[in-house]
């Protein structure tokens, strides 16, 4: 259905017969904010702690220290030690490497394709178009993790590889749909029909108009996107469908820490924390990019 | 009218062929000889000729297909060679749970997220707005997982409530207040992911018909506050609601499996983890035919009241 | 006094907005009595719709500020809550809304709009507030009201959905009615229809009417008193054969100028009036019209002309170069 402009009408016609003579200023545009910047550097500190973990002064995560088993925060260990004795912050860092690393890659299978075949549709519009998104549509129609888990569950043996491959697969539809509807709006205006008269190739016209116009929602929604993944993985890795034990992951540290709950609630808190805050700063970066580009929501 | 709900409909019959053939497939997804791994322990002569039978699978993969889609119609999902018993039988005795489950939760969700939207979009940027849209924001960041869990830790652990914590469900005619309370974590976390979204969508929406001219024209109609927005706005404004209600309940099925693995509760998605565990390939794909059409069909179910709710749909 | 129904008193209506304090409507007193009809005219963008919505008291926007009075059938509105002002709305006084395309709730039946105040105001039963509702679907001329009762607003073209926005601000029998360019988005042969129907109904229920327009020759036959406004005040004000026959203010004179006449020959240039309405935020210290008005003397730059009276009772102009005698003129 199409939704009807919603404005207040008197208060834009005051506006436009001001700025006919140029007097109104143009509405600035929403500042990003010191919690914008405080999660930027939230997810780069994660990535880099990730990326070089094996070489920061951490305990193996795999150790086991039998002294220390189940015991709180303290100086030692200074986010406790899990029922087998091991160091709950490096299980976290070396645990974030299996998010990072899942989300990052599937995201970059569900780019890699959704990006280029949805501005394509909507450029040709026509068969191609209709097709794409009918079939693309009909993947839509039911939940991303109920086909990752009927597909990892079969196809064994499992690895990190497959999950990425498949949770990128199931991922195309998301991207095709949100960027199809940016790029359709660019692909509309009269500059790529200018262009188009110019005679530039479908491959010029993709690079040079269409892609730098949907750039701010290409990478608010990489992030949104990314969030999403993590929380997938997470669940995966909690039902034993992703990474498998001792390697940590922040799903499988709190599968394995709900057994202990009366006994250790800190083993739960403490990777659900980090993996909240890892979502959190990347939808607030993602939905803040988004608002200071003026993109209207889309529905992801 | 007519036109809008045949379109629908092949699509949902077009949607549906691709879901059978989906979870048919996967049966192929298993390497090497598929009888091998769905009979385990139990392979031999004897059993293998009879899952050939039921998969047909000696013939060519189209016309197992049809073998197995014909025994699909037939209410006939196979048999289970790990428990012995009908795929069918299995998922009919655990979908009443899920569905007390999401009963329960989609009126918790509906009944927190209708009154809170109105009373943001009312007045939108006031304290009680900023509140609401910044924990709602939060906690679409916190995964199911991580807020069942935290449910159990608090109520059930520290708090001690009885009956909350896991293997504590018992079937609703045995002891309604135990099955209700054994219920009430899992049905709170599928109504926390179903709150924030019905608020963010319902919020937005409510947002902007308060503001369309329809809307001034009925106060100046001298009509009270309250019946224009339940009257007047409530109902233009609840067009995204159903539709995101549509895909979520759906959802619901696929993701109460979390809450049922950690809290033992013989609904469907806890047979499919313990199918997945003991190798139980067939009841795996049963399960996952069954719910990824339950969510089809769902959808096309709010399609079908979104289609009575506003006229101007069948107009587009 | 007593038998004005409407008494509006140096009125003011200010929007923050980004770019300053913006004065849509700015200083504005009229009265109006029993079972008149009063043409409020100006160019878009001068304040006529705000002052529509001031007088009924509805807040289009939340940061405007009004100050001053309107007083309908001795009941003010200004700074009352909406509560206190549900009370006079309906019954007391209603608005025709501009748009018909975009002012009736498009996912309600069209019977449902027009008989909910019925029900809820005048507490008409059910089946009367029906039968009631028809009466008036009937009585603005719509055809088969019956079958259009159960209608929804997007099966009727435009005509006749300002038809039944009519309806829905006549049902209970408003003793003022501020109808806001009710013609706008109507084509010219339905213009006239909607224009002549309300009309009838006006003699027939025994209301006032206040028809605002840009278009001067819709309030030429049908109004006996004018308000000619400017950038949210009034330029000129006075009885129609006035304002059209001996208007004194430059402005009036373009207004009427910009009009088509059917006595023109074909292909008669229409004149425009040279220049954009004002920047409201950017006012001059003189007369808002100064910058576009040929006459103009440094004295309307600087200062700004308050309303005088022409003589003629009623007839008033805030000009300091008048144009002296335009009678014939037009």
């Amino acid at each position: 259905m199409t939704k009807q402009p919603r404005f207040n009408k008197i208060l834009l016609k005051l506006g436009r017969d001001a700025s006919n003579n140029a007097m109104m200023k143009p509405e600035k545009k929403k500042p990003l904010g010191i919690l914008f910047w405080v999660c930027v550097g939230w997810i780069i500190l994660n990535v880099l702690l990730a990326v070089f973990a094996s070489f920061l002064p951490l305990i193996d995560p795999l150790y086991q220290n039998y002294d220390a088993v189940n015991s709180g925060p303290g100086l030692h260990h200074l986010l406790g030690t899990d029922d087998l004795g091991r160091d709950i912050l490096s299980r976290i860092i070396f645990g974030s490497r299996v998010s990072i690393f899942v989300s990052f890659g599937a995201m970059s299978i569900a780019f890699l394709v959704g990006v280029p075949t949805s501005m394509l549709a909507s450029l040709r519009r026509g068969r191609f178009d209709k097709i794409l998104t009918t079939v693309m549509y009909s993947f839509l129609a039911f939940p991303a993790i109920i086909a990752t888990i009927s597909v990892l569950s079969f196809w064994v043996p499992r690895n990190l590889a497959k999950v990425i491959i498949v949770v990128g697969i199931f991922s195309i539809p998301l991207v095709y749909r949100v960027i199809r509807t940016a790029s359709l709006a660019v692909a509309g205006r009269e500059y790529v029909t200018a262009a188009k008269v110019q005679g530039a190739t479908d491959r010029r016209i993709l690079i040079r108009e269409i892609l730098p116009n949907i750039t701010p929602i290409l990478v608010s929604f990489l992030l949104i996107g990314i969030a999403q993944v993590v929380a997938l993985e997470g669940a995966l890795a909690f039902l034993g469908l992703s990474i498998n034990p001792p390697t940590p992951s922040w799903g499988n540290m709190i599968n394995e820490a709900r057994t202990v709950l009366d006994v250790n609630p800190w083993l739960v808190i403490f990777p659900s924390i980090a993996l909240v805050l890892f979502i959190l700063s990347l939808n607030f970066i993602g939905d803040r990019l988004r608002n200071h580009f003026d993109v209207a929501e889309v529905k992801i | 009218m007519g036109r809008y709900l045949l379109q629908r409909l092949v699509t949902l019959i077009a949607i549906l062929f691709v879901v059978s053939i989906g979870s048919f497939y996967l049966i192929h997804l298993l390497p090497g000889d598929p009888a091998f791994l769905i009979l385990g322990f139990n392979y031999n002569p004897v059993t293998k000729a009879v899952l050939d039978a039921q998969l047909g699978l000696n013939q060519p993969i189209y016309l197992q297909y049809f073998t197995w889609i014909g025994h699909v119609f037939h209410g006939n999902l196979g048999t289970s060679f790990i428990s012995h018993q009908p795929v069918l039988k299995t998922i009919l005795r655990a979908i009443p749970i899920d569905l007390e489950m999401i009963v329960i939760s989609q009126i918790i969700a509906f009944g927190a997220a209708i009154p809170l939207a109105m009373r943001s979009a009312r007045r939108p940027d006031s304290t009680l707005d900023r509140l609401l849209s910044a924990g709602s924001f939060i906690l679409l960041s916190v995964p199911g997982f991580i807020v069942i869990v935290l449910l159990v830790l608090i109520v059930s652990v520290k708090l001690g409530v009885p009956n909350t914590g896991p293997s504590t469900y018992v079937p609703f005619m045995e002891n309604p207040f135990q099955n209700l309370s054994s219920l009430l974590l899992p049905s709170i976390t599928l109504a926390v992911g179903s709150f924030v979204l019905y608020f963010r969508v319902l919020r937005s929406d409510l947002t902007g018909v308060l503001q369309e001219e329809f809307i001034t024209m009925a106060r100046s109609k001298g009509i009270s506050q309250r019946r224009i927005m339940w009257r007047h706005a409530f109902r233009p404004a609840s067009v995204s609601l159903l539709g995101s209600a549509g895909v979520n309940i759906g959802g619901l099925l696929a993701s109460g499996f979390i809450v049922q693995f950690l809290l033992a509760i013989p609904g469907i998605g806890f047979i499919l983890v313990g199918a997945i565990n003991t190798s139980d390939y067939l009841l795996v794909q049963g399960v996952v035919l069954f719910v990824s059409g339950s969510v089809v069909l769902v959808n096309f179910l709010f399609d079908f009241i979104i289609f009575f709710v506003d006229p101007r749909i069948s107009r587009d | 006094m007593s038998n004005e129904l409407l008494v509006v008193k140096d009125l003011h209506t200010t929007f923050a907005t980004a770019g300053g304090e913006l004065p849509a409507v700015d200083g504005i007193s009229f009265t109006l009595g029993q079972n008149e009809t009063l043409g409020i005219v100006g160019e878009s963008g001068s304040g006529k719709t705000v002052l529509a919505r001031t007088i009924m008291g509805l807040q289009a926007i939340k940061n405007a500020t009004v100050t001053g009075s309107v007083k309908i059938n001795g009941s003010e509105v200004v700074g009352t809550s909406e509560e206190d002002k549900r009370k006079i709305w309906g019954t007391e006084v209603s608005m025709i809304f501009q748009d018909p395309m975009t002012s009736l709730n498009p996912v309600m039946r069209i019977g449902k709009q027009v008989d909910e105040t019925l029900r809820i105001l005048l507490g008409m039963s059910k089946e009367d507030a029906k039968k009631r509702a028809i009466e008036l679907l009937e009585l603005v001329g719509i055809p088969s009201p019956e079958e259009r009762y159960e209608a929804f607003p997007s099966e009727l073209s435009g005509g006749m959905r300002q038809r039944v926005v009519i309806a829905t601000a006549l049902a209970c029998s408003p003793k003022l009615v501020l109808a806001d360019e009710p013609t706008t988005g109507l084509d010219v042969t339905i213009q006239a229809q909607i224009l002549n129907l309300l009309d009838e109904l006006k003699e027939k229920m025994q209301m006032s009417v206040i028809l605002i327009t840009h278009d001067l020759g819709v309030v030429a036959t049908r109004t006996s008193r004018i308000i000619v406004m400017y950038a949210g005040r009034i330029v000129e004000m006075g009885s129609t054969q006035d304002v059209f026959k001996d208007h004194r203010m430059p402005y009036t004179r373009a207004l009427l100028e910009s009009a088509p006449k059917v006595s023109n020959p074909s292909h008669t240039r229409l004149v425009t009036i040279a220049g954009r309405p004002p920047n409201l935020l950017a006012l001059e210290k003189g007369c808002a019209f100064a910058p576009r008005c040929k006459f103009a003397t440094d004295k309307c730059h600087n200062e700004r002309p308050e309303l005088q009276a022409t003589g003629t009772e009623g007839h008033m102009f805030a000009c300091w170069n008048p144009l002296t005698s335009s009678r014939g003129d037009a």
